[in-house]
Parts: structure tokens; sequence; C-alpha cells
């Protein structure tokens, strides 16, 4: 009995794969648990694995090929096993397109269209009589999507209005229905095609005649802007590059955001951490970097402030508060970004987060982040303060309620007790989403992070 | 031809059939001696005698078993019901003898038989004696179930049901019996079972109606017509078998299709019209089938709510302005 392979799902948040690569050929055998090919899904590309033993009978996809969740993408079963039922007709349009030249009935038809000829006999007119009994019930014309309208609402209108439209190529969505509740009945379609008939042709545009008395006439403002050429190259839009916009657009369009900025003064952070980094060496440990500081800082910020550590449910009615505190980091990588996640950070130290921070950059920069390697995160952070960024704002992660977009540390006179010296300075900026976080539990937030920057020790304690 | 009543012709049919076929005989209650509840019979007994015309008890599930028994035997029973509301205590012996035992018997045994009597409500008879009949019999596979609105299709009808070899539901009117028409005399005149009629041509709108209902019908196209829109009425005839082409044929014209039926409309035959006509002529229709029916509630008695509860002209004209989106 063949078993079909399907595309399955990898992520929460994935809806196609793109199958990156075959690694098993059809005609080979397999067993349950070997990898027959990588999947690139919306974030990272991930091993496919056969769950039974068997031959693979057939590809039904090809290297580079996207396809939904849950579509077929190989055939495995027992050697010389028939699967036609399982190809469906597929496979079965070789017969049809075989070169029948021979036969002159046809002639006349495939010299119409000259590619692909088609069997002409299968289509029935719509026009043919009426009545005769059992052809109505018979006649099955290609079904056609219900049409929307500019926003994307069913279109409501009566069959045969659909029909007359379907006939004259005229798109339903742009008739306005006067039937009940907005419905498009037949003489609104026809108005439609009496309209379309009477207006002019667009011309060409054509040089102003010059006036007969050759005085200069003063040219008109050209009503269209003029088309200028601009080259551009085209790539395919990534898996990745389709959820970072997807889940971005649906964060800024929901989730109303609104940003807090603080100056925080990282003087002493730094003594620290050379400090610690000294002793980290010494003991072979991970170095300690000031993002670490920073994710450590807001782990510890985030158990004091619930409504940050939280998310917004619209569907359910609901607010969640985390009992857990998961940071999100996010990591550029070739082809956008991804936010690995430091699990309970607030009960790590500061060398165990600067150790997981890397393998999971690492990771995410050669595409080998698992699933539960960059979900759940509850808060996250983004850091641009390494390509000089003094501050910026930043989108929500959803469904997180906030997050702390950090800026570069800055050399700067700052002034103390009245004298100017050299200071250390880093402002952080954290988004909101406004339907959890209010302006005073953001900003009482932003002040247990900045104390716990200005004084380090203090997350010892 | 001759301008005979509904009752007339009615009569006529079924002597003309006497004469020409001594298999056949007419029983009921009061068809004979009183010359039938509505003097359908009138005269009969005289011509035909007691023997072929006769009278029976108040007993509908012994005197339709009796002509169904007689069918099997090679007789021609036509049996009369007062009215169809009675039939329903001889149920057993019409959908379950009559309609099935050619089936159950393999085809050996036929019963042709004709019941006939008037249907639905005609007044203020109230709940029980109201009913109409057509949707639950038509839905039993074996009975062919006609139901006429003129003295012409009732004789021409009639005969054919008569000489069918399978059992036939002829379905008349109580309020009909004195409405005259010409009637053809020819003494084999015969209309074809499960034959629609186009009563009147129009291109704006399709009303099917049968009985009293087509009667309706035709006065809604007329005050239609007045304001413009040009209905083409079917009448149906036969309800089962449906001559369905006929109304598709005029669907696919108009694009648009009342159905008036006074009988109550849940799983009615105006609702198995509706669906056949979607099945059949969807990509044609500009606006959803329109019903028009008796309500979905006893008959009732007073004259205020019979009135509201039986369908009307104007409801008719409405129904019609609708699917038309002529008040849209």
């Amino acid at each position: 009995m063949a078993i079909t392979i399907e595309m399955p799902k990898l992520s929460d948040t994935m809806e196609e794969g793109v199958l990156s690569a075959w690694l098993v050929d059809e005609g080979d055998a397999v067993s349950a648990g070997d990898i027959l090919a990588q999947v690139e899904t919306d974030k990272a590309t991930m091993d496919l694995e056969a769950f039974d033993d068997g031959i693979l009978l057939k590809k039904m996809i090809d290297e580079g090929d996207a396809v939904p969740i849950g579509e077929m993408i190989a055939v495995l079963g027992e050697e010389g096993e028939d699967i036609s039922d399982l190809l469906g007709d597929t496979d079965g349009s070789d017969d049809a397109t075989g070169d029948d030249a021979s036969s002159e009935a046809e002639a006349a038809s495939a010299e119409a269209a000259s590619s692909q000829p088609e069997p002409a006999s299968t289509e029935t007119e719509a026009t043919a009589s009426p009545a005769g009994d059992g052809e109505l019930a018979e006649r099955t014309p290609e079904p056609v999507p219900a049409p929307t309208n500019a926003s994307g609402e069913r279109v409501k209108a009566s069959p045969l209005a659909r029909r007359v439209a379907q006939e004259h190529d005229l798109d339903l969505g742009s008739v306005a229905g006067t039937g009940p509740n907005g419905r498009i009945v037949r003489s609104d379609v026809e108005a439609a095609i009496e309209q379309r008939e009477a207006a002019p042709e667009p011309t060409p545009e054509t040089a102003p005649a010059p006036s007969g008395d050759g005085a200069p006439t003063p040219q008109p403002a050209p009503a269209e802007s003029v088309k200028i050429d601009v080259g551009y190259d085209t790539e395919p839009i990534s898996q990745m590059r389709k959820a970072i916009s997807r889940r971005l657009a649906q964060s800024k369009f929901t989730a109303p955001h609104f940003y807090l900025t603080i100056d925080v003064d990282m003087a002493h952070a730094a003594s620290v951490r050379a400090e610690l980094n000294e002793r980290a060496e010494a003991q072979d440990r991970a170095r300690i970097s000031y993002n670490d500081l920073i994710t450590k800082a807001c782990a510890l910020a985030l158990r004091e402030h619930d409504y940050v550590n939280a998310s917004y449910h619209a569907d359910e009615g609901e607010i969640r508060l985390y009992d857990d505190v998961h940071v999100g980091v996010a990591v550029a990588i070739d082809e956008g970004l991804i936010t690995p996640v430091i699990r309970n950070a607030d009960q790590k130290g500061l060398t165990q987060i600067a150790a997981e921070t890397r393998e999971l950059a690492g990771k995410a920069r050669d595409r080998e982040l698992q699933p539960e390697e960059y979900e759940g995160a509850t808060f996250t952070t983004s850091n641009l303060g390494m390509f000089g960024i003094e501050e910026f704002t930043a989108i929500l992660n959803p469904p997180n309620a906030a997050i702390l977009a950090i800026g570069g540390i800055r050399d700067e006179p700052v002034v103390e007790d009245g004298e100017i010296v050299p200071g250390k300075r880093m402002k952080v900026t954290l988004s909101c989403d406004h339907r959890v976080v209010d302006g005073a539990v953001g900003a009482q937030f932003l002040d247990t992070v900045r104390g716990y920057l200005e004084d380090p020790m203090t997350m010892l304690l | 031809m001759a301008e005979l009543q509904l009752r007339e012709a009615i009569r006529a049919a079924m002597s003309e059939e006497m004469r020409r076929d001594d298999k056949v005989f007419l029983m009921g209650e009061e068809v004979a001696e009183y010359n039938g509840a509505y003097k359908v019979s009138k005269g009969m007994l005289d011509e035909f005698g007691p023997d072929r015309v006769i009278d029976t008890p108040i007993s509908e599930l012994g005197f339709a078993g009796l002509g169904i028994g007689a069918a099997m035997n090679g007789l021609r029973p036509i049996i009369e019901f007062m009215t169809w509301n009675f039939s329903f205590v001889a149920f057993d012996q019409v959908v379950n003898n009559a309609a099935n035992i050619r089936y159950m018997s393999g085809g050996q045994f036929g019963t042709p038989i004709v019941f006939r009597g008037p249907n639905g409500a005609a007044g203020q008879l109230a709940a029980t004696h109201s009913n109409s009949v057509e949707a639950i019999y038509a839905n039993f596979p074996g009975l062919k179930v006609i139901s006429v609105s003129n003295p012409d299709d009732a004789k021409g009808l009639l005969k054919s049901a008569v000489r069918d070899d399978d059992p036939v539901l002829f379905l008349e009117s109580e309020l009909m019996y004195g409405l005259k028409g010409e009637v053809s005399d020819d003494e084999d005149y015969t209309l074809p079972i499960g034959k629609a009629r186009v009563a009147r041509t129009g291109g704006d709108v399709t009303i099917v109606a049968h009985n009293k209902s087509y009667h309706l019908a035709m006065n809604a196209a007329e005050e239609l017509a007045k304001q413009g829109y040009e209905a083409e009425v079917i009448d149906p005839r036969t309800i089962k078998p449906l001559d369905i082409d006929t109304i598709v044929e005029s669907v696919m014209k108009t694009n648009r299709l009342v159905i008036v039926d006074e009988s109550n409309p849940f799983t009615s035959f105006a609702s198995e019209v509706s669906q056949q006509v979607q099945e059949r002529a969807f990509d044609y229709l500009d606006a959803p089938v329109a019903r028009v029916t008796a309500a979905d509630t006893p008959s009732p008695y007073a004259p205020n709510l019979y009135e509201a509860y039986m369908p009307s002209v104007d409801e008719a004209v409405t129904a019609c302005r609708q699917v038309l989106y002529a008040d849209a």
C-alpha cells in the first residue's frame, strides 16, 4: 500500500514550505528515520524525515518548488507498485498530448491552436439549444471563483448576472448592485457593459495640433505623469521575507504602538563588564557582551512588571500574563532576521546567557535553528548599536506586548556634580502595545531596567 | 365543442369511458342515489345502473381497498372521495397498496384505478376539511397526481387517467365545479398526462400555478400587464410526472419564477418546482425563486383569518414585482 508524504507543518507560523533539496532519488529504498529532503520554512531549513520504510516511487515536486502544508510531495511504496490512483490526472495527460496529427478531422483545430491540440468535443457551449432533456443537468461549467469587491467582500450577484458578466469578461467587483442587499442583477451588468462600450478608447498621446495662427499656445500640463523606464532586477520573495512581512504588518496594523526612550549611564556597566570578562576568560567561560547585560536586566525587570511580560489576545478575549520570562534576541542574518529565545533568562547567569546567545546566533546564521529555539518569546530585544545607531524604534514581535530597541554606547561629556566629565551613555527605546502596556507601566519597567544597568551588581542580588 | 361546467366535464369523461369500456365503474359515498355530493355523477345511476355506480358506506379505507382489489383483478374502478381530506383514512390503501403492488408483485399485478375528488381549501370549512394533498401523495413513487384548473383539461386528463394502467390521483375543486368552459365533445378526446400548458405568454416573469391558484395567477398576470410587465403563466396540470422542461424553458426566457400554490409551504409542490428549476436553470436565474402559498398553519375558520391564510392576487403581484426588482 503506497503512502503519500505531505508537506509537514514545521513551525507555528509556517503556511507553505520550499523543498530546497531532495536527498534521495526515485527508486531509492528508504527506512523510517532517513532524511528524504530539506525544507525551507519561514524560519529555518529543516530536515524532512521518513516515517515508514519503502521505495521512493515518485517525487511530486521539484527542488525550489513552494507548496502549502498538507500538499503531497512524494509517494512511498513497494517496488513496482501501481500508484496511478494517487497521482490522479497529473500523468494521464500524456495520452491526450500525443501527436494524433494523422487524424484529418482534427487538423483544422490543431492548426488554430498550434501549441497544444486539445480535445475540442468536450466543450459545450452555453448558447446551445435550450431545454434538451438532461442536457442542462449534464452541462458542467468550469467553476469560477466568486468575485470580490474592492474591500475583499464576496460580491452578491444573481446567477444570471454572473453568467452575463463572465460572457462579457466583466469584473463583477466593479459593478454596483441595485438589488436587495446590493445584489448585482442582470440589468446592472448590462448597464456596466453599455457604459464600458460607450467609454472612449484610450487614445495614444499625441502632440497638440499647432494652432492655426501660429501664436504660441501655453502647453497644458500633461494629465498623466511622465513614464520613465526604471530598470530593475527581480528576485522571488523568500519564505522568511514573507513571514517577516506578514507578521510585522499584522503587528504594526493591529497593535497600537507607543514609544518610550530612556538614556542609561553605562559607565559603571562598562567597568563591571571588563572585570567580569577578565574572570570569565580566566575560567575559560564565554565573554559577556553589553547585550547580555541588557538581556539579564530586562529579564529581571520583567519579573517585576507583569504587564510587560504579557500579550493581548482579542479573539480569546484575554490578556496573558506569562509565568516565565523568555527573552527573544533579534539576530540579523543574510535573508532577514530571526529571534532566538533565551529561556528563563531571569534564572540564568550572565555567562550562560552569553554562551547561549552566541550559540543560537550562530545556528540562526547557518539557518539551523529548530522551532523550539525561536518560538515562545515573551519579550524581545533588538540591538543596532554596533552599527552606530544612536536610537531607533522597533516593531513589536507578536504577540509580545513590548520590545526594546537598543542603541549604541556613546562616549560623551556629561555633567556630574556640576562638573563636565567623560561619560558613557546608551539610549534604549521601548515599543509598547498600548492594549496591554500603559505609559506609566512602560516607564516604570524602563526605570527598573536602567537601575539594573547603572548598577549591575544589583543583578547579582 | 360545448360549454360545460367542470362537474359536467368530469361526468362526461366518466360516462364516455364507462360506455367505451364495461370494466370501468364508479364507487363512492353518495355517488348513486344522491347523484353525487356535488352532483358530479348526476344521472349516472340511471344510465349505468347500481352494478356500475355504487354507493358505499362511510368507510374510505374499505372501499378504497375494494377498488384496489377490483383493479388487481382486471376492472378499472373510479373511486370518488367526497373530498381528499377523507382519503387520509384510506391512506394505507392508497400509498402502500395502490402505489406499490406493481413493484411488490414483480409486475404481475397492476392497479388501473383512479381516485378522484375535490382538493384544497374551499371557504370556511376549517382545518380538517381544507387540506391540500398533492405534495404528500406525489412524494410516493408509483402514484400519478393530476390537478386540473378547467373543464376541458378535466375531461381530457380524466379520460387518460381511466385508460392508464397505473393508479392516478385526480384532484378537483369544490369551488370550481360550477366553472364553465369550452370542452371538446370528441368521445376519444384525451390529453397526455405529464404535459404542462403555457396558458399565457410573456417575457418578464414565469408564474407556475395549478388548480384554483392558476386562476389567481392569471388575475395577477392581468394586473402586472397594467403595470407594464408581461407574465408567462404555466399550468402544470400534472403534478407528477412533472413537465419540468416546459417550466425550465420559460424560466430560461424570463429569468424569474414565482410559484403560486395554495398548499401549505413546507415540502410543497412549490418547493419541488423551485428545487428542480435551480438544479436545471441556476445560471439563468436573475432573482431567487419566490413562492406564494398558504400560511404554514392549519386553515382558519374565521373569515378574516382565512383570507389572510390563503394566497391572494396581491401577494402574487408583490412576489412578481419582487423578483422583477420592480421596487428595488
